[in-house]
Order: structure tokens, then sequence, then C-alpha cells
């Protein structure tokens, strides 16, 4: 039998990991968002200098599981001075990881834009800033959307990994609740509802900022494809 | 790889050429695509350079306005040295600003149009008056819409470039290096890209500019241009100039075989 009513018992435990999943993905989301964008630019920037280095961090945020970084963040970092509470741990692990695909999305979206429109750009004595800010970067906005938001919601899933390294995330004051009560249904059906809905904003936020650029912008042919819905 | 400090020295540019370029030659790897090309163009002389595909026309083109960087010799814009400069006898790279100034006074049309698709044709001639002149918005717009009209393409203004033909694009391109009053065009097979039917109307704009004192350089496939605008053709192969002269000698008494040979194959394919 479904009781709503253990819902309302356990109301503080579930707001209290909804708050600490919302703000630790908010922050972790930042810093992949931020750090990706500045491993792109150094990578396109300077490849010579850059380009193994930043190649090297890309493929070993693809091919080493989110949970094993955690790992080696929260109980590793001790042993190399870098003593990190669970929350940073999960904040910093996430951007990490999260970085290496964002820096690849930015990468795709500065290298679809054709070589010849900034040589055009610098016959006319425009700037490599003005360049980026004016023709590079409002091009590469409405192309990154898709695939950004897309992993932007990877991320927000894969942070359920934080309660292993025992964050009081959703997940983990879920299965809290479930060794106290041993009713197993109700708390995880509301945490995958709170999932969800965090989901589905960002998922909705991603499809209003692909139509607002739509709109000022002609779509690219290259371009097919709207704005991804969760899956994995 | 050659390397630009083994520039050899090279004499001081007549100051009558607006571009003037000794000795280029440019690598790609193994390959030479330039040999020792010596250019001058003088002002309001237009020049076309025609030659097989793979011959270095465009590249010519590209080392003089320095997009693609020469190996050896020395390019002069109005008699100052364009990309490189002399450093304790030793001859370095000079900064993309001072690539910009000195190019100044050289505007350039691309095959391929390269227009800015997330701007409009009035934004796309604006963009460079506002960021690199300081216009206003306003004075870019004035200024924008009075190059759009001399090309024919006022009633476009507000349409992006993909709802455009070719042959507009390309004019919208020609109004977007006019707006910057460059004192030399360069046109690097401005209507190869364009169907049959759109080459006229890119010519035509090409042609007044001419009769109006223009200063270009047009790398072309349209002999008939070349025959009709140019004051001076050169013909291109294997990365050297063959040879080059007035029009009517070039085309009717050409002295090289090569160019004889390419002639005909043109004259042959536009018969049948």
């Amino acid at each position: 039998m479904f009781d709503i009513t253990l819902l309302w018992e356990v109301r503080g435990l579930i707001l209290q990991g909804f708050w600490n999943t919302l703000w630790i993905c908010f922050t972790g989301c930042l810093l992949a968002l931020s750090l990706g964008l500045v491993l792109a630019a150094l990578r396109l920037a300077n490849p010579r200098l850059f380009g193994y280095p930043v190649a090297c961090y890309v493929e070993l945020c693809r091919g080493t599981p989110l949970l094993i970084l955690l790992f080696l963040l929260y109980y590793g970092g001790p042993s190399i001075g870098l003593t990190l509470s669970a929350s940073v741990a999960g904040v910093m692990g996430l951007g990490l990881y999260g970085a290496g695909y964002f820096a690849e999305i930015y990468r795709g979206g500065f290298k679809s834009i054709p070589k010849g429109q900034l040589e055009a750009a610098r016959m006319l004595g425009i700037s490599r800033w003005h360049a980026l800010t004016h023709i590079q970067i409002p091009q590469m906005a409405r192309l990154i959307v898709p695939p950004g938001t897309n992993q932007l919601i990877i991320l927000v899933k894969e942070s359920a990994l934080i309660s292993i390294i025992s964050v009081d995330d959703l997940t983990k004051n879920a299965t809290t609740i479930v060794n106290q009560t041993f009713q197993v249904i109700e708390p995880y059906l509301a945490v995958a509802l709170l999932y969800w809905l965090m989901i589905e904003l960002i998922a909705r936020g991603g499809y209003a900022l692909e139509k607002r650029l739509a709109n000022r912008q002609p779509r690219p042919a290259s371009q097919q494809g709207a704005t991804p819905h969760a899956h994995g | 790889m050659p390397m630009a400090d083994t520039l050899s020295p090279s004499s001081p540019p007549r100051q009558k050429s607006i571009v003037e370029a000794h000795g280029i030659s440019k690598q790609f790897g193994d390959l030479e695509v330039l040999t020792d090309i010596d250019f001058s163009l003088a002002p309001s002389e237009v020049v076309c350079v025609i030659g097989p595909s793979g011959s270095g026309k465009s590249t010519l083109l590209r080392c003089l306005a320095f997009l693609e960087p020469y190996d050896h010799g020395s390019v002069y814009i109005d008699g100052q040295l364009l990309g490189y400069e002399d450093r304790n006898g030793k001859r370095v790279r000079t900064s993309e600003k001072r690539v910009d100034d000195v190019r100044a006074p050289v505007g350039m049309v691309f095959q391929h149009f390269h227009l800015w698709p997330h701007r409009t044709a009035l934004e796309n001639v604006t963009e460079a008056l506002r960021l690199v002149n300081g216009l206003s918005r306003q004075e870019a717009d004035t200024e924008g819409m009075a190059m759009l009209e001399q090309v024919g393409l006022s009633d476009r203004a507000g349409h992006f470039p993909e709802s455009l033909s070719g042959g507009q694009k390309q004019r919208v391109a020609i109004a977007r290096a006019l707006a910057m009053k460059p004192r030399v065009m360069f046109f690097d097979e401005p209507t190869s890209a364009l169907d049959p039917e759109l080459v006229g109307e890119v010519l035509d704009v090409m042609k007044k500019l001419a009769a109006d004192g223009m200063t270009m350089v047009i790398v072309t496939h349209e002999m008939g241009f070349a025959a009709n605008v140019a004051n001076r053709v050169i013909f291109m192969d294997q990365g050297r100039v063959v040879e080059s002269g007035p029009p009517a000698t070039l085309f009717r008494q050409p002295k090289s075989e090569r160019l004889q040979q390419f002639l005909n194959t043109w004259r042959e394919r536009n018969i049948d």
C-alpha cells in the first residue's frame, strides 16, 4: 500500500536532501561550465602548449567513472594534504568531471564556425577579441545549447553518486528513510519526482534559450534536432 | 620549412605602387606553391590573375593579404612591409595589430562570401564600421545602407544571408569590404561559387568599381571579364608567373606554350 502520510512525516529529511542536491548540483555545474570554457579556450588558443594536456584531461574524464573521482577526492585527498568535506568533494567531483565534457562541447561549437568567417573579420580589421565576442560566441551559443543542456541533465542525475561519500543529498536521505521505516516505494518515488522536477526545469530552460537564440538568428542547416530529453 | 628570418633582403618599394611584392615564395609542407613571385599594383590599376586550378593564384592573393604568411621575399602595402619586421638584423613576424594596420587599405572578397550568418545583410556591412571605426549604430546604419545601395541591395538590408541568392551574398560581401573605404580590393574567385545566371550581377558591380577607379586584383576564371576590364593579366602555372601583359596582347598573342594550351582548352570548352 502506498502510504502518503509517511512522506509528510519525513518531509524534513527529504527537503534537506533536496536543498543539498540543489546547491551542490548548481555549484558543481557552474564549476563544470566555467572550467570547461577555460580548458576549451586554452586548447584552441595554443594547441601546441595546451592541446595534449587538455586532451589527456578530457580522456581521463570520459574514461573513468565519476564515483572513482569522488573516492579519490574524498578518501584519497587527505593522504596528499587535501582534506575536503563531503559536500565540497561532491561539488569538486561534479565540476572537474563535467568540465571534461563541457570542454569538448565548447570546442565543437568553436570548430563549427568556418575559418573563412574569421578571415573575413581579420581583413576588415576586426580584432580577435571582437571576432570572438561578436562572431564566434553568438553562433556557437545556439549550437552548444542542446548538447550542453543534455550534459547538465546527466550531471544532475549522476549527482546521486555523492550519497556514497556520505553527502546528505536526496538519494542518501531517501535511503536513510527506507532504513528507518522499512518502506521502500514512497521515499524513492518521492525523490525520483524531485530529481525529475529539477531535470525538467533544466530541459525547459534549454528549450527556452534555444528558442530565444533561434528567433534572433537563422538556424544553420547542420543543426538538427532539438534539446534532448533526459536519458540514461 | 623555410623560416621567416631567412628572407632575402629586397629593394625598397617604388612609392607609386600601392601593393608590391618581391620574390615571394610559399611552401605547404614539401609542396612549393609559389616560387619567386614579383608583383606590383599601381593606383587605379585592375589586374586579373588567371591560370589552371592549383597554379597558386589564390595563394598569391592570400600571401599579398598575409592571410597566408609568405616564407621568403617581401610584400609592401603603401611602402610598408607586411607581416614582418627587422629586429636586430633578423626578420620576425609583427603583431596582429601591426598586420591589421599595414593591411588597412586592402579589402577582400572571398569565393565563398564568408558572410556571418547570424547577422543581417546590413549588420554584415556595419559590423566593422562599429567595432573598428567606432561609429554609432545610427551612423553605421546610414553608411551601411549607402554601401548596400551601391551594390543594388538596399531592399535586402534586413535579410539574413541564408535568404539571399549566391549573387546577392557576394554583393553584400563586396559592400562589407567597401564600407571600410579600402584603396585596393582583392577578389579571390568571386564568381566561382555562383550559378552561371548569377555571375553577371557580381561582375557588373565589379565593372562599376573598376570604372570608378578602384584598384583591384582579381583572381578569376572569367576570361571575358579579364579581357574587357583588366589593365593587365597575369598568367600563373605551377606557382610561377608564366606571362603577364595587357589582355589584348596576352589573349591574342600568347608567347608561352603553356598559355596557348590553357587558352585553347578554355576556347574549346566555351565553344562546346
